[in-house]
């Protein structure tokens, strides 16, 4: 497995475009492995933009949802805040579910070295 | 409360057996994982959460360092330095006390489990949405620091407060609702701790340093981090995580079944489950194999784990070991000797000291909580 710094862990998140509002405290454990993209296709920016502010990728691609479910979650963040214009909804919905539903089965935890004391 | 008959019966079956009961730990000392098996497996890279793969769950205390990580918010950890902890509501006297005030106070030490209330969600079918835990979102540790009941008492704690307010230091980004939280005082006030160490280091930062609750048999939304503010009220704390989130059905339907919050309850007691965490991929007919694993529960002890080979028809007794304390796990060993080659399933189920036995199915809820059903294991048995 790959490991990398926790700069590079924030420069790729900057690289999709996403990055965590909330700054990191430098004394809290960040994990140093490499946290994956999102996969191509069409809604995938939306999604980084929308989604990746309050948590990493590994959320949305561990999920394995119907559509109602997808779009039960998209109403849930959007009323709490992700950014979803209404004439971008749709495009997310089908991305979220096409990547991310019931037949998911791509993905695995990433293992990582013990966290830090 | 059936813990003496427990121990007394543990004993005999050990004798009875005529095997030696597992090593007990020095009172200090937290045993070493298998260098090969210290890792951990993140599910979320931000706010960071993690389990920890089973087969480094063997020890009775686990590794500060090997232990799961839950967050809800990329979090921000106070400076001890110039931390405090308040205590304020229905008390006579409001507290702000340092970290070094509160080391000043009596120190009491627990050992007990702590598991996120949604360990094994990933295994609810139909699938829930959230964190897809599989089964090491739970660890057993030692924990050091004051007890609530010493705080509340300091501060003066009235009768009309019945619930306490807990509050961390994690703010979550623009309108996401905070996790605040409260509990019973009664069940707090009995058994919390603030605990400012964690088996014998201070507090980690991932684990809420500089103080986090502990609320031995409760699940982990309890347990809050990085705590700033402590409020004794006479009423349950509103919002998102006590009104919506973290709570099971008072009738739970059939799995699908969706339920309103006020058809449910918060979630407290553990469930009673069990693990199987050391078990060999092949074995031979007739050549003993040892399988281990630990059990544990909501209610203070465990009484049993047994081990089928035959689907769930006949159980057998595995072996308990001695080293526990209330609310903690009991490790255990099953020697297994398979009789036919071919694929063999193991089960395992515990039973507490409540009587409570594990299910052979979980209880399926909306927020996938609690899911204890009889652990399987798989073992290629050759002639």
């Amino acid at each position: 497995m790959k490991r990398i710094c926790l700069a590079a862990v924030l420069m790729a998140l900057v690289s999709v475009g996403a990055g965590p509002k909330a700054s990191f405290d430098p004394k809290l454990p960040v994990f140093a492995a490499r946290i994956a993209a999102l996969p191509e296709g069409p809604g995938r920016e939306i999604a980084a933009r929308a989604c990746l502010t309050c948590h990493s990728s590994d959320i949305l691609r561990q999920q394995r949802l119907t559509e109602a479910q997808w779009a039960a979650s998209v109403k849930k963040m959007t009323g709490w805040g992700a950014e979803v214009p209404d004439d971008e909804k749709d495009t997310l919905l089908k991305y979220l579910s096409s990547h991310f539903g019931p037949d998911n089965d791509r993905f695995q935890p990433t293992e990582t070295r013990p966290i830090g004391r | 409360m059936d813990l003496r008959s427990g121990v007394t019966r543990r004993e005999f079956l050990g004798a009875a057996a005529g095997m030696a009961a597992l090593p007990v730990l020095a009172p200090a000392g937290v045993e070493e994982v298998r260098p090969g098996r210290r890792r951990m497996l993140q599910v979320n890279g931000y706010a960071m959460c993690a389990e920890t793969p089973l087969d480094a769950l063997t020890t009775y205390l686990t590794p500060n360092d090997l232990f799961f990580v839950r967050s809800h918010w990329v979090s921000q950890a106070p400076a001890p330095g110039t931390w405090t902890l308040k205590v304020d509501g229905e008390v006579g006297t409001p507290l702000e006390l340092s970290l070094r005030d509160l080391k000043a106070m009596p120190q009491a030490t627990v050992t007990c489990v702590l598991q996120c209330a949604g360990n094994g969600r990933g295994f609810m079918r139909p699938i829930v949405p959230g964190v897809q835990w599989n089964h090491g979102a739970v660890g057993n540790a030692r924990w050091t620091g004051v007890r609530v009941k010493d705080l509340l008492d300091k501060a003066g704690l009235k009768a009309a407060a019945k619930h306490l307010h807990t509050f961390g230091t994690d703010t979550p980004p623009g309108k996401v609702p905070p996790f605040h939280r409260s509990l019973e005082i009664e069940k707090v006030r009995e058994d919390g701790v603030i605990a400012l160490a964690m088996n014998g280091e201070p507090l980690p930062p991932a684990h809420g340093s500089p103080a986090r609750l502990v609320v031995p048999g409760w699940a982990g939304d309890h347990w809050m981090k990085w705590l700033s503010r402590l409020s004794p009220q006479a009423e349950a704390q509103k919002g998102f995580y006590i009104d919506v989130a973290y709570r099971f059905p008072d009738k739970p339907g059939d799995p699908g079944v969706v339920f309103k919050p006020e058809e449910m309850h918060p979630v407290t007691d553990l469930f009673v489950k069990s693990n199987i965490t050391d078990c060999p991929t092949k074995a031979k007919v007739g050549r003993p194999v040892t399988v281990r694993g630990f059990a544990f529960s909501g209610a203070p002890d465990i009484a049993k784990v047994e081990l089928s080979a035959d689907g769930g028809s006949t159980w057998k007794e595995a072996l308990l070991d001695r080293q526990h304390d209330p609310y903690a796990w009991r490790l255990w060993s099953f020697a297994w000797t398979p009789t036919a080659p071919g694929k063999a399933t193991l089960l395992a189920r515990a039973t507490d000291s409540r009587g409570s036995v594990q299910p052979k199915d979980a209880v399926w809820n909306q927020s996938g909580y609690f899911h204890n059903a009889w652990h399987r294991v798989e073992i290629e048995v050759v002639a």
